[in-house]
Parts: structure tokens; C-alpha cells; sequence
């Protein structure tokens, strides 16, 4: 009798399984520091990070190309442009309930998706963007330059140490915004936002900043994701990246910044070494299988361990 | 009027079809506890949501200190001293007690994200001063105790305690309390009106409360204005009111 399925071990002793986990763990980290923010830490559901992802990778890639912008230029261009994306976004729907709210980030996550996919002339549509990151590819080498000889055949190793630096200040950064008394009044909003405003909160304007930084770590996740891929297509922004982004939240643990790397590396090695699960299934089938297994997960932490792996379980069980 | 903080002038809400607030005025002196009676859907809460700025009238205008405040957004108004309670308590209840003091205090640099970057230490010394001030209200209302215990973890009285103290924090010069007694034990009840009388004469602050009970309204307002189906129908001291016989019907049922 032959086994039903083996699992070959030899992918996940390997460097450069490591190496991809750890660049998508990490972009994701950031992606998903931008949900903490909003769901967590203001009560803003957003469905629609992977569009705000989408405007800071292609305008990115648009500047860099049609544009002939530097590279570096184009960066912190691209995430203004991402910002005031989640302000027109915001500013007329954030006055909806928190539900309807949800429903119009998702709508216009994908109206994004549709324009990158037939604005040909701008964003190359399926056959996607290619060539932007020939300036990143001068700084990767360098940094392969000063690593150990046995190293220097790691070719996304430098990603993965830029990636997981940026995760590293970012998430130190939103800690700190969080102690402030400007984290303080997001928190109230979160809880309340009547008795926030009745205490004399713009809470607009708290909702509008919360939104706007958060699209900021979408298009910087963005970056990443576009140097990791070396090539912008409308597929890496399908509404389901959000939703991993938002498995990897619950898992992390709402109101938790360090959570979120911490949901990220697990969700990545979930997801990735499912991949090397022989099973006599088609391969699309099996390629299902690890989102039944990621949701099967997920329910199971719901159902015993509601707070994630870090989070406050008071913070989830006091609400009135 | 000479001493007026609040006017109230021809204020209409509607609801679809309903008149809520159907052409109310009245006015609040500075420095009175002036109380807000009328039998159930007479338009009390409904109309301290148009003062306050959570709704937007219809009709008439909302006059705070000289200045047309109604149409303005609930922040601003709260921000001009006129800071207003629930009638269902909102403490924040995933905060801790002493963040829900400390998030009412005006003037803190350090809640703008411009103030967290360019002013740190002008944003850490407000919060020093504001910490005191918190935890000495806190232990006036004999809460010191539960600083830092979530808010949620309160009683329904602690939570009305905790309210008073937090519109406190904001430094306010007029104090609207919705039903502050509901749900109170007769001891809270009574602390939390003590404290409403050492601010008055202490502080000068100016009090509107609705409030059902009776003797509480007879025993400790000034004033007393008595609503029915959207409309004022009495207007004076609290003897004066209890005795009209338009209160007395539209307490049994009558229309006046």
C-alpha cells in the first residue's frame, strides 16, 4: 500500500523556503500593521487594504517607468499618493457605520483592481509592469557584497533584511503613536465614538489620519511585494489578500502591534509549506485545501483563544 | 435676561412625520441647576441631543455664551465648556478609569499627530498635569481606588460617577446631565448630587439635568422646566411648576 500523502521535508530544510516565507512574512507584517490600526486600535473595518496596497505599487511603478522618475523619488511620491487615496475614500464614508464603511472599502479595492487591469497604456493591464526596480537591484548587490561568501548566492536575501528593518521601525513607531495621547483618543473612538465627541474629539479627523496611515503601510507593503515579485500584476491585489491580512490580525491578536509579525510568520509557513503536501488531488484542489486548512484554524482560535496568540483578552470580552 | 449661559429658542426636531422638539424655548442662567422634567417622549433627550450638537435641529436656534452654536458639530460645541452625560452611560469600557479621565482634558499637544512629533515634552508635561488633576477627581468621587482597572469592571453607579468626573476633566462651565439618578443606588444618588451642588458654589458651573424623580428635582434645582409632546408648558420655580395644573395634566395623561 502506498501512503495517501507525504509531506517532503526536504523544502522546509532549505534556504530558500526560509528566505520566501520570511520576505512575504514580512511584507505582509506591514500590510496588515496598517489593519491594527484601523480595526484594532480605531474600530474602522477595512476591507480594502490590498487597494491601497495596489495605488502605492503602481504608482510606484508608473513613476518609475512612464515617468522616468528615480526610484527613491517615486517611494515616498507614491505613498502620498496612497494617503490622499484613503482620504477620498474616507472622507465621504466614514461617517457611515462601521458595516457600510467595510462594504465601501471593498468596492473600491476592487474598482482599483479593474483600472490596473484595462488602463493598459499606464499599468501594462495583465501583462502587468516590469523594469522598476533597477535601482533596488544596484542597492540589493551592494548589500549581497558585504554579506559572508556562502551567503552571496541568496539573491532575495537583502529584501528579506530591508523588509523585516522596515517591519522593525514601523512597528516601533506605531507603538509609540499608540502610547501618545493621540493613540489614547483612537482607543476612544474605538469604544465610543459619541462619548469621544462629546468630550470634544474630532472624530472625523481622527478616523480620516487613521485611514491615511494605514493606506501609507499598504503601499509601502506594496514596495515590497512589487521588489519581491519584480513585476506589478493586478492578481497580487485580489480582495483575498486582505482577508489574509485580516486572518493574520486575528491570529496575531486585535490591539496588538508585535502580534501581527507574529500571525504573519506563522500564516506564511502555513500557507507556503502546505504547498509541498503530496496529495492525490489535482493541483488546484490541494492549492484549496490550504485556505481550508488556514480557515479551519481560524475558527478554532475564535472559538478557544479569542484575543490571538498576544492580545488583550479584556480588550475583547469589556466591550458594552 | 441678564445672566443667561444657554438660550433655547423655537427649537423644532422632526422624525419623519413626528415633531420630537416641536418649537421649545427656554433659557439657563450661569450658575443654576436648572432641571429638565416632562412625562416619556415629551422631547427631553432629543432636545439635549439638538443642544449638544448630536442632532441638528430643524428649526430654531441653540445660543451658548453669546453664540449661535447650534448647526456647529458636537466636538466644537463641547469644546466651547458645554460638555453633556448619557443617559445610557458610555465609559469606555475596554479603557482603563484613569485613560478615560485623562482622554477628556482639552489642550494636550500630544493628541495631534503634528503635537507627538514636533512637541514630545510639551505633550509629556500636559500629561503630568493631567494625571494629577485625574487622579485627584478620581479619589473626590471615591474612585482612586479603580484608576486602573478596565472601566467595564465597574458598577452601573461607579460607571455615573465616572462620567460626571470625566465631563469634569474637560473643564466645562456648563454640565448637561442626562438622568443622571437612573440606576444609581440612594447613596451614589446622593454623593453624585453633593458633588453637583460643591461645583455649582465652588466653581460657579452651570448644571441642566433631566431627571425623573421628583424630590431629587424639587430638592436640588433652581429652576425647573417642564416639558410635553415637544413644547415647554411650564417654566419657573419648582414650587410654581409642581402646582401647574398643565404639569399635572400632562403627568396624568392629559394633553395641555
Amino acid at each position: 500500500m502506498s501512503p495517501v500523502f507525504a509531506v517532503s521535508l526536504d523544502a522546509l530544510t532549505s534556504a530558500d523556503f526560509w528566505i520566501g516565507v520570511g520576505v512575504l512574512a514580512g511584507t505582509y507584517t506591514i500590510f496588515t500593521l496598517g489593519l491594527q490600526l484601523n480595526v484594532g486600535f480605531t474600530g474602522i473595518i477595512n476591507f480594502g487594504q490590498a487597494g491601497f496596497m495596489a495605488i502605492g505599487a503602481y504608482a510606484m511603478g508608473i513613476l518609475v517607468i512612464r515617468a522616468e522618475w528615480s526610484l527613491w523619488a517615486a517611494l515616498p511620491v507614491a505613498t502620498l499618493i496612497a494617503m490622499a487615496a484613503g482620504v477620498l475614500i474616507g472622507l465621504p464614508s466614514l461617517r457611515l457605520r462601521a458595516d457600510y464603511f467595510a462594504i465601501v472599502t471593498i468596492a473600491f479595492a476592487e474598482i482599483v483592481r479593474y483600472v490596473a487591469q484595462n488602463a493598459r497604456g499606464l499599468t501594462g493591464g495583465n501583462q502587468g509592469l516590469l523594469g522598476f526596480d533597477d535601482q533596488w537591484l544596484d542597492v540589493s548587490d551592494t548589500i549581497l557584497g558585504w554579506l559572508p561568501e556562502s551567503l552571496q548566492d541568496q539573491f532575495l536575501l537583502p529584501l528579506l533584511i530591508v523588509v523585516w528593518i522596515a517591519v522593525a521601525i514601523l512597528t516601533g513607531l506605531l507603538m509609540l503613536l499608540q502610547r501618545s495621547p493621540w493613540g489614547r483618543v483612537l482607543r476612544a473612538i474605538r469604544e465610543d465614538e459619541d462619548a469621544a465627541r462629546a468630550l470634544g474629539k474630532n472624530v472625523l479627523a481622527y478616523k480620516l489620519q487613521s485611514i491615511a496611515l494605514a493606506a501609507a503601510l499598504g503601499a509601502i507593503a506594496g514596495y515590497f511585494l512589487a521588489l519581491n515579485l519584480s513585476f506589478l500584476s493586478p492578481e497580487s491585489f485580489e480582495p483575498q489578500f486582505t482577508f489574509i491580512g485580516f486572518t493574520i490580525l486575528i491570529l496575531g491578536g486585535l490591539a496588538s502591534y508585535v502580534g501581527v509579525a507574529l500571525g504573519s510568520l506563522i500564516i506564511w509557513t502555513l500557507l507556503e509549506a502546505t504547498r509541498f503536501i503530496d496529495l492525490p488531488l489535482a493541483a488546484e484542489k490541494v492549492a484549496a485545501l490550504r485556505f481550508v486548512i488556514v480557515g479551519i484554524a481560524l475558527i478554532v482560535l475564535v472559538a478557544f483563544r479569542p484575543q490571538g496568540i498576544v492580545g488583550r483578552r479584556e480588550e475583547m470580552v469589556l466591550r458594552d | 435676561m441678564t445672566d443667561e449661559l444657554l438660550r433655547v429658542e423655537g427649537v423644532v426636531k422632526r422624525f419623519g412625520g413626528v415633531h420630537a422638539v416641536d418649537g421649545a424655548s427656554f433659557d439657563v442662567t450661569a450658575g443654576s441647576i436648572t432641571a429638565l422634567i416632562g412625562p416619556n417622549g415629551a422631547g427631553k433627550t432629543t432636545l439635549f441631543n439638538v443642544v449638544t450638537g448630536f442632532a441638528r435641529a430643524d428649526g430654531g436656534e441653540v445660543v451658548y455664551d453669546g453664540r449661535r452654536v447650534s448647526g456647529r458639530p458636537a466636538h466644537a460645541i463641547a469644546r466651547c465648556g458645554m460638555v453633556r452625560t448619557f443617559q445610557i452611560t458610555k465609559a469606555l469600557a475596554a479603557m482603563p478609569v484613569i485613560d478615560n479621565m485623562t482622554l477628556a482634558a482639552p489642550r494636550q499637544p500630544g493628541e495631534h499627530l503634528t503635537g507627538v512629533i514636533a512637541r514630545p515634552l510639551a505633550a509629556r508635561k500636559r500629561e503630568r498635569e493631567v494625571r494629577e488633576r485625574a487622579r485627584e477627581l478620581l479619589s473626590r468621587y471615591g474612585l482612586e481606588g479603580k484608576a486602573d482597572d478596565y472601566a467595564g469592571t465597574l458598577s452601573g453607579g461607579q460607571r455615573k460617577l465616572l462620567e460626571l468626573a470625566r465631563a469634569l476633566m474637560a473643564e466645562p462651565r456648563m454640565v448637561l446631565l442626562d438622568e443622571p439618578m437612573a440606576g444609581v443606588n440612594p447613596t451614589l444618588g446622593a454623593r453624585l448630587l453633593e458633588h453637583v451642588h460643591v461645583l455649582r458654589e465652588r466653581e460657579g458651573t452651570t448644571f441642566l439635568l433631566i431627571e425623573h424623580d421628583m424630590e431629587v428635582v424639587m430638592g436640588h434645582s433652581d429652576r425647573v422646566v417642564c416639558m410635553a409632546q415637544g413644547r415647554v408648558i411650564a417654566d419657573g420655580e419648582p414650587e410654581a411648576v409642581r402646582s401647574d395644573p398643565r404639569v399635572i395634566d400632562a403627568y396624568l395623561g392629559g394633553t395641555a
